[in-house]
């Protein structure tokens, strides 16, 4: 009796310690990978943040404006509106 | 021994090595128990904390115009600091450092490396990708970055006055960024976080903003100003649509807006803008019912005070209707009309239409208005005119904004609408005067002899007042040096925007004819900003006379 309870005993810890183990492993891979993905995201964060500014700064009015001079337009003028009814 | 004897000492060392065994398995159970709990329960977060003395680095929203156009956004840079105990050679770093970044004072870097004690030296801050890498190769011990937001502004010096700055934390101090700082809006960050905070909407149209700016130093150049001011005011909401001073300021020069080179002209300074204001004291004897537009005065003999004396510039010679009073722009007529109303009514009035209390905008408070000390009839009859009481010209705007939006009060705002409680509809001039004053402000351009005739931008209905102020100076007023202004609205039928345009000291265009009037030089610029920014705001031509 004594003596299967000791086996028993025995084999239940080193199962869990085999468990534990194991969990601990993942835990630690699963966290590395979560900290990856949170660089990832970090960066992408700073990579979009750096985009949006650039797109702002390439689409500012005064770089637009001389471009669009360059290309033979100006502001429209009041005759160049006309009413949908009166086109061809 | 006897038998019995030796069976009760066997049945005891059984019942204690039972107790020995159970123990044992208890332990053990109690150990697996745990392991197996340990192994399987989360453990929750592990923190580290670093503890390096922090400064605080704050991360801000967005800001965007009211068409949701970035101008004002974080984006990640690399901050270098030293930890002075692990810089191993002083002089190196010192050295090494001053070459790879320009500006950069060795001496005095050496004396911050020098206090030991110190775990934490800022280098410089905001580094570009460029500049971080370059230090990053020197591989020098002690030294090392931290990620920060930084601010950055892509629309440039555009909207220099109104944004304002920020402190090296990233921190408010003028401006929007103050108010968004003062609203609560930012939150302190440890790394380059970008806010996830809405962007803040101002009111503000960035395409408009450009074309105004771009017209003023324009003109600013054309007639050799010191300075120039314009505004686009929508008349019902009191949202600026743009608000523009020239000379721009920069907004990543710390201290630019301290530059008296500078100033924001519309809300940071005072000034006796004359002629223009005589709109407020038409509308005064109007809405006061005291003259119609056909009532006639006497204006051919100046006025004597003692000894002042009020006289026109060009005398018609003849008894003026308050119609033609506004349209001549007749100093005498518009000082019999204030004297006929009195002190006490035109105070009351002037206080009514809000001239006479300090306001603010989200970008700070707007200079005060200067009262004259002592309110006699000299002071009614010249602020009749419009001197001798000062006013910031967006506060001006905001109360011409009532006179053609149907008569209710306007508060002047940098943030778009759509994000605060509606304005509440609060009438302080009847209708009847509004569209009185409409009436007036487009004959002034319409009509042949109108002093703003070359404000008229065909189609788009333009109406308003010229201006044209001597700035005081020393020894009294100086003919030379005045501030032509023109306020006005669009389109007259039905205006939606109220507009102003002011140039601080223009020099004639041409030397020759010599005139620096503001139908002359404020005017036409009216015209030139209208053309440019009626299609994008989005007001149609009429369809002019003679057109197909």
């Amino acid at each position: 009796m004594g003596r299967f309870l000791a086996i028993v005993a025995s084999l239940m810890t080193v199962a869990s310690a085999v468990a534990l183990y194991a969990l601990k492993h993942d835990t630690r891979r699963l966290e590395a990978e979560v900290q990856a993905t949170e660089r990832a995201i970090e960066k992408a964060q700073s990579d979009i943040a750096a985009l949006k500014a650039e797109r702002a700064w390439l689409g500012r009015p005064e770089r637009i404006d001389n471009l669009a001079r360059e290309q033979g337009l100006a502001p429209i003028r009041p005759e160049q509106y006309g009413r949908i009814g009166a086109a061809p | 021994m006897t038998v019995a004897a030796t069976r009760r000492t066997t049945a005891s060392i059984r019942l204690r090595m039972l107790a020995v065994a159970g123990g044992l398995a208890f332990a053990t159970l109690a150990v697996t128990a745990q392991l197996v709990r340990l192994g399987t329960a989360s453990l929750g977060e592990t923190r580290s904390a670093s503890a390096e003395p922090v400064s605080r680095i704050f991360s801000r929203p967005d800001i965007v115009d009211r068409n949701g156009r970035v101008v004002a956004t974080d984006v990640a840079s690399s901050s270098l600091f030293a930890d002075p105990a692990l810089v191993l050679d002083r002089d190196e770093v010192a050295e090494q450092l001053a070459r790879t970044l320009a500006g950069l004072d060795a001496n005095e870097l050496r004396t911050q490396l020098a206090d030991r004690t110190r775990r934490f030296v800022w280098i410089r801050r905001g580094l570009a990708p460029v500049e971080a890498q370059r230090v990053h190769d020197l591989g020098l011990p002690g030294l090392a970055f931290r990620r920060e937001p930084k601010r950055v502004y892509p629309s440039g010096a555009l909207l220099g006055h109104i944004i304002g700055q920020v402190d090296p934390d990233n921190r408010g101090t003028t401006g929007i960024e103050r108010h968004i700082d003062d609203a609560g809006g930012v939150e302190a960050v440890h790394g380059a976080v970008s806010s996830d905070a809405r962007p803040v909407r101002l009111s503000i149209d960035l395409g408009v903003q450009h074309a105004v700016a771009n017209e003023l130093a324009a003109a600013a150049d054309r007639y050799r100003a010191s300075g120039a001011a314009g505004l686009v005011l929508d008349a019902a909401t009191g949202e600026i649509v743009s608000a523009a001073s020239w000379p721009p300021i920069d907004p990543t020069v710390p201290g630019a807006h301290l530059d008296p080179a500078s100033p924001d002209r519309l809300q940071g300074g005072v000034y006796e803008l004359g002629s223009i204001f005589k709109a407020l004291t038409v509308a005064m004897a109007l809405d006061d019912g005291l003259a119609t537009l056909d009532k006639s005065y006497d204006v051919t003999r100046p006025l004597v005070f003692g000894r002042h004396q009020i006289r026109d510039l060009h005398p018609v010679g003849r008894p003026l209707t308050v119609r033609d009073i506004f349209i001549h722009s007749s100093n005498v007529g518009a000082a019999m009309l204030a004297m006929e109303a009195g002190n006490s009514r035109q105070l009351v009035f002037l206080a009514r239409m809000g001239l006479t209390e300090p306001i603010r905008t989200e970008v700070g408070p707007v200079a005060p208005p200067l009262l004259p000390q002592r309110w006699g009839d000299v002071e009614t009859a010249t602020i009749g005119f419009g001197h001798g009481l000062a006013v910031a010209p967006l506060q001006f705007a905001a109360v011409m904004a009532s006179l053609v939006n149907g008569g209710h009060r306007v508060a002047p705002t940098y943030l778009a609408r759509t994000a605060q409680p509606p304005p509440t509809v609060e009438g302080i001039l009847r209708p009847e005067t509004s569209a009185a004053m409409r009436e007036l402000m487009r004959l002034n351009v319409t009509m042949a002899h109108g002093t703003g005739r070359r404000a008229e931008a065909p189609g788009y209905r333009v109406g308003g007042k010229t201006g044209t102020a001597e700035m005081p100076g020393k020894g009294g007023y100086q003919a030379k040096s005045v501030i032509s202004s023109f306020i006005g609205a669009m389109p007259m039928d039905q205006p939606r925007y109220v507009l102003l345009v002011s140039l601080f000291e223009p020099q004639p265009e041409d030397a020759a004819k010599g005139g620096i009037t503001a139908g002359l030089n404020a005017a036409p610029v009216t015209a030139a900003i209208v053309a440019r920014i009626a299609p994008i705001l989005g007001v149609l031509p009429r369809k002019m006379a003679g057109a197909p």
